[in-house]
């Protein structure tokens, strides 16, 4: 017999049964086909499975499922509006920051943290961000420059 | 030439697909029915099987079979049949597959794989190819003779030797004899993981019609359908392979690696589905491994700094099973002359087996492991001869009227190298380095590079375009898009030859071999090249056959005939035409009746004259070469041996540059992951074979913080006579003189030569203590 866990997922409240070895990362992709998180390795390193909890940038691989219990949770699936990207999606695009395409989930719930609780972060403190994920594709030149580009965007909304 | 779409930063057709999470991976399938399986790896990398236990797990929750290699009596492999799915009798390295377990969820797959018992009787375990060619090492394969091969590469019966190759051009004993001066260096290249973000995964369902249908993370469809059907007995399209998004390759998802497993383990249980995606470790362990090659090589020069000789010999450790080594093998030994001509070469490489995964491609494919060896030891040359090593190089550089050592004839059309090591030079070395202070030395290192596509004489890429009612373009290709970019290069190629804007050519997403061309891989830096060619054939056939439709509506002669994306019309007088969206399907009359053909072509591309090795393991196996020069200026932090690099420099002779933003991401990414090679990244062994660092934590994958804290990109275009509007490859590239440069950095910084890499700041801090210097 599982547990039930009740949590908001990208402003939808859900309900899942879990049998306890389940971290955040099986249940959003497993039980609730939010495949968006990616899995890249075992033992949070990579940054792939990034997702926003509570208003905070975590690691859905290493929290145990039970911990989503009454927490809010805003995955990568949720920052598109429609056909209207997220300001951060633009900005890496448009900065040539997507190649394989893999790790850039990740990293964009990691800005969509960080900015909204500081658009005013520093290069260093973007920097300090960045360094939780890896890419095997970039180089990280695009992505430090979508990084700030997106910083810019959001900047221009707000004024 | 002016160009319309050529040159320009045309956006990725899959960028937001991949940016909002909704790019599909292998991980992200789900099939009805499916299930999922957890793969046992062995505890030694050597040993007998005495016996396998599998009752308990059998009676686990959720499992529906415990599968072994028991009994299987198949072997497989593209180039040398040396691999079973599942180990038989012998376990041969410490990834491999020894019994695997089938359940409802991967979790209980998991729980039940670990109740397997396994009794083993250990054997000698051998890391080194040197160790492993040893007269009284034990045999890692008795039966190697017996392996089918391709013709002219193969085991040597009775050695650990899986092929060897050797290359000979003019004489080299008389090359040495005119030699003034020699040098010569032993230089090792370690094992590394090719490690993209994704790691491998596949799904496999024998379906009850006796067809097979895959789901794999890999780039070559085509070899998978073809190996699978062999082995199960069916026509070859009896098989369909999908190939979803791919997190990224760098060589390690090429050939023919897991899925040979994991359809093994789902033939127990026919009708339904079957899925497996390793974990990082596994990708570490259990699929394939880079490099593995150690150099020793000996240059000989005469005073005035012409190179006379070059000898060769490569050891590659090519694993426990070599079907995906003994290329690379091939490709480092033949292009270990770097960017320059010798007149008298003798080039030998082995691949042995070893009680390590097996290797296969990695980005750059041989020639970052040998060139490293090259480029190292030409500033050796130049400082033995007290001359500069610009000069040295420049003397010596391949280029039009030279022979590469293959005996190939380069042209102007091959590309300049001594306009990219001009323009590297330019930008590093045209000021003072600045001296050491309190906490750094400072250092600036060059290195030269040349590359060809190593790829198989009968690869091509096919294409199939239509036209669509509206005059929008449909293109379908199998070039495996792993985030280098090739479905924006499709689009543009086309785009230019149709004089149709971008937005109406729409490319193919997955492929699948029931709806997909033919293609053999998509490896060696050649989908720009072949495949962009191939897109310039279907695209003029595509024309030609507007134009014979529009011949008889406007009642002319198809040569009389222009085209201009939107219209064929005739050229003498623009005013008789007709839309290229009237005549796409066909022309439709007022009474409906229709004349001419749907315009769908279909296309393919293979390298001109590429052939296998003749006798003196020369011929055309390069055919299309692209040049570079790469150097870097670093600081080296007295305190703690840190290496950063300030400023990496890259130039490139990429024939034309398609897509700047594109092309610059490919090399700045493929610098990046050699300077991870460089600086920090090596798989470890222990003695006994156990790899002791297959996790990131301790695998020093480099973040944000180790990339160069500058990189400047500049390209040459001399346009070659192949590719797409002249344009050559550029994918390994960027990783090949990277090493070379950083370690020649080294050197102008401390004074102290490194052979091997990682340098890590441990090794730096010891290279000053012995000197004194700290």
């Amino acid at each position: 017999m599982g547990t039930k866990i009740n949590f908001t997922v990208n402003g939808v409240k859900r309900s899942v049964e879990i049998q306890g070895w389940e971290r955040a990362i099986d249940v959003l992709r497993d039980y609730l086909d939010l495949t968006g998180t990616k899995k890249g390795c075992d033992d949070a390193t990579c940054g792939a499975c990034m997702v926003v909890i509570n208003g905070d940038a975590k690691k859905s691989c290493i929290i145990p499922a039970s911990k989503l219990d009454g927490a809010e949770v805003v995955t990568i699936e949720g920052l598109c509006k429609g056909t209207e990207l997220h300001s951060v999606q633009k900005a890496l695009i448009d900065a040539g920051a997507v190649q394989c395409g893999f790790c850039i989930p990740g990293i964009v719930m990691e800005l969509y943290a960080l900015y909204t609780k500081n658009i005013d972060a520093t290069e260093d403190e973007i920097t300090d961000k960045l360094v939780q994920h890896f890419c095997r594709c970039t180089g990280y030149e695009a992505i430090f420059e979508g990084a700030k580009l997106a910083q810019k965007y959001l900047k221009g909304r707000r004024i | 030439m002016e160009f319309k779409y050529i040159g320009k930063d045309i956006p990725r057709p899959d960028a937001v697909k991949k940016v909002t999470g909704k790019a599909f991976f292998l991980a992200d399938i789900k099939l009805h029915g499916m299930l999922h399986t957890a793969i046992l790896r062995p505890e030694y990398a050597h040993a007998k099987i005495i016996s396998i236990d599998t009752k308990e797990a059998e009676r686990c929750d959720g499992v529906v079979k415990v599968v072994t290699g028991k009994g299987c009596n198949f072997r497989y492999g593209d180039n040398i049949r040396d691999l079973t799915p599942m180990a038989v009798d012998r376990v041969r390295h410490i990834g491999e597959p020894l019994a695997a377990v089938i359940a409802e969820n991967p979790y209980l797959a998991n729980q039940a794989m670990k109740k397997i018992k396994v009794e083993y009787e250990p054997l000698p375990v051998y890391i080194d190819a040197r160790e492993a060619m040893k007269k009284d090492a034990m045999l890692i394969h008795e039966n190697s003779g017996e392996f089918w091969h391709l013709p002219g590469i193969g085991p040597i019966p009775g050695t650990n030797i899986a092929n060897t190759y050797t290359l000979k051009k003019g004489d080299i004993e008389k090359g040495f004899k005119e030699a003034d001066v020699v040098v010569e260096g032993e230089f090792y290249y370690p094992y590394g993981s090719c490690a993209a973000i994704e790691p491998h995964g596949s799904i496999v369902w024998f379906h009850e019609d006796k067809t097979i249908e895959i789901w794999s993370s890999s780039i070559c469809p085509f070899i998978i359908r073809e190996d699978i059907a062999r082995v199960y007995g069916l026509p070859i399209s009896d098989v369909r392979v999908h190939i979803p998004e791919l997190g990224g390759c760098f060589g390690y998802k090429s050939d023919i690696t897991v899925e040979q497993t994991i359809a093994y383990i789902a033939s127990f249980v026919p009708g339904r589905p079957v899925k497996w995606v390793a974990s990082r470790k596994e990708d570490f362990t259990s699929t394939l491994l880079g490099h593995g090659i150690r150099t020793i090589m000996k240059i000989g020069a005469r005073k005035d700094g012409k190179l006379t000789a070059l000898k060769t010999t490569v050891y590659q450790s090519a694993g426990a099973y070599a079907d995906t080594a003994v290329h690379i093998l091939i490709g480092a030994t033949h292009n270990s002359t770097g960017v320059y001509e010798y007149p008298n070469c003798y080039l030998e490489g082995y691949s042995v087996y070893t009680n390590t995964p097996p290797v296969g491609a990695y980005r750059g494919y041989g020639h970052e492991e040998t060139q490293f060896a090259t480029e190292r030891l030409m500033d050796i040359l130049a400082r033995k001869l007290n001359m500069c090593p610009f000069e040295l190089r420049e003397k010596n550089y391949l280029g039009p009227g030279k022979k590469t050592s293959l005996g190939e004839n380069l042209w102007e059309s091959n590309g300049d190298v001594k306009k990219c090591a001009e323009i590297v030079k330019n930008i590093v070395f045209s000021k003072p380095k600045p001296k050491q202070d309190d906490d750094y030395y400072y250092g600036r290192g060059f290195a030269g590079l040349m590359k060809s596509p190593k790829g198989a004489p009968f690869s091509s890429k096919g294409c199939y375009l239509k036209f669509n009612v509206d005059g929008s373009v449909s293109i379908n290709m199998s070039g495996a898009e792993v985030g280098q970019g090739l479905r924006t290069v499709v689009r543009q190629v086309a785009a230019e030859t149709l004089k149709i804007a971008p937005e109406r050519i729409r490319v193919y997403t997955e492929i699948d071999t029931q709806f997909s061309p033919w293609e053999w891989q998509t490896i060696g830096s050649m989908f720009t090249i072949q495949g962009g060619r191939a897109v310039v054939r279907a695209c003029e056939k595509a024309i030609q056959k507007l134009k014979e439709t529009a011949a008889q509506v406007l009642r002319c002669d198809v040569d009389m005939l222009g085209y201009d994306g939107e219209y064929v019309f005739l050229r003498h007088d623009p005013s008789a035409s007709v839309a290229v969206s009237q005549i796409a399907q066909g022309y439709m009359c007022e009474n409906g009746m229709t004349i001419g053909e749907v315009v769908q072509t279909t296309s393919d591309c293979r390298l001109p004259r590429y052939s296998n090795p003749d006798a003196n393991g020369q011929g055309t196996m390069g055919v299309s070469y692209t040049f570079g020069a790469q150097a870097c200026e670093i600081r080296i932090e007295k305190k703690t041996g840190k290496i950063i690099i300030d400023h990496f420099v890259s130039s490139f002779d990429v024939g034309r540059v398609i897509n700047p933003k594109q092309l610059r991401g490919q090399v700045v990414g493929g610098v990046m992951m050699a300077v991870g090679a460089t600086l920090y990244e090596e798989i470890k062994f222990d003695s006994q074979g156990k790899i002791l660092n297959p996790f990131f934590a301790k695998y020093r994958f480099p973040n944000i913080k180790d990339a160069p804290r500058k990189y400047t990109v500049e390209f040459v275009e001399t346009p070659e006579e192949i590719g797409p509007f002249g344009a050559r490859g550029i994918g390994e590239h960027p990783v090949i003189g990277v090493a070379p440069a950083i370690l020649n950095a080294i050197y102008d910084a401390i004074g102290v030569e490194f052979y091997e890499i990682p340098v890590t700041p441990e090794k730096i801090k010891q290279a000053l203590a012995e000197k004194e210097m700290i």
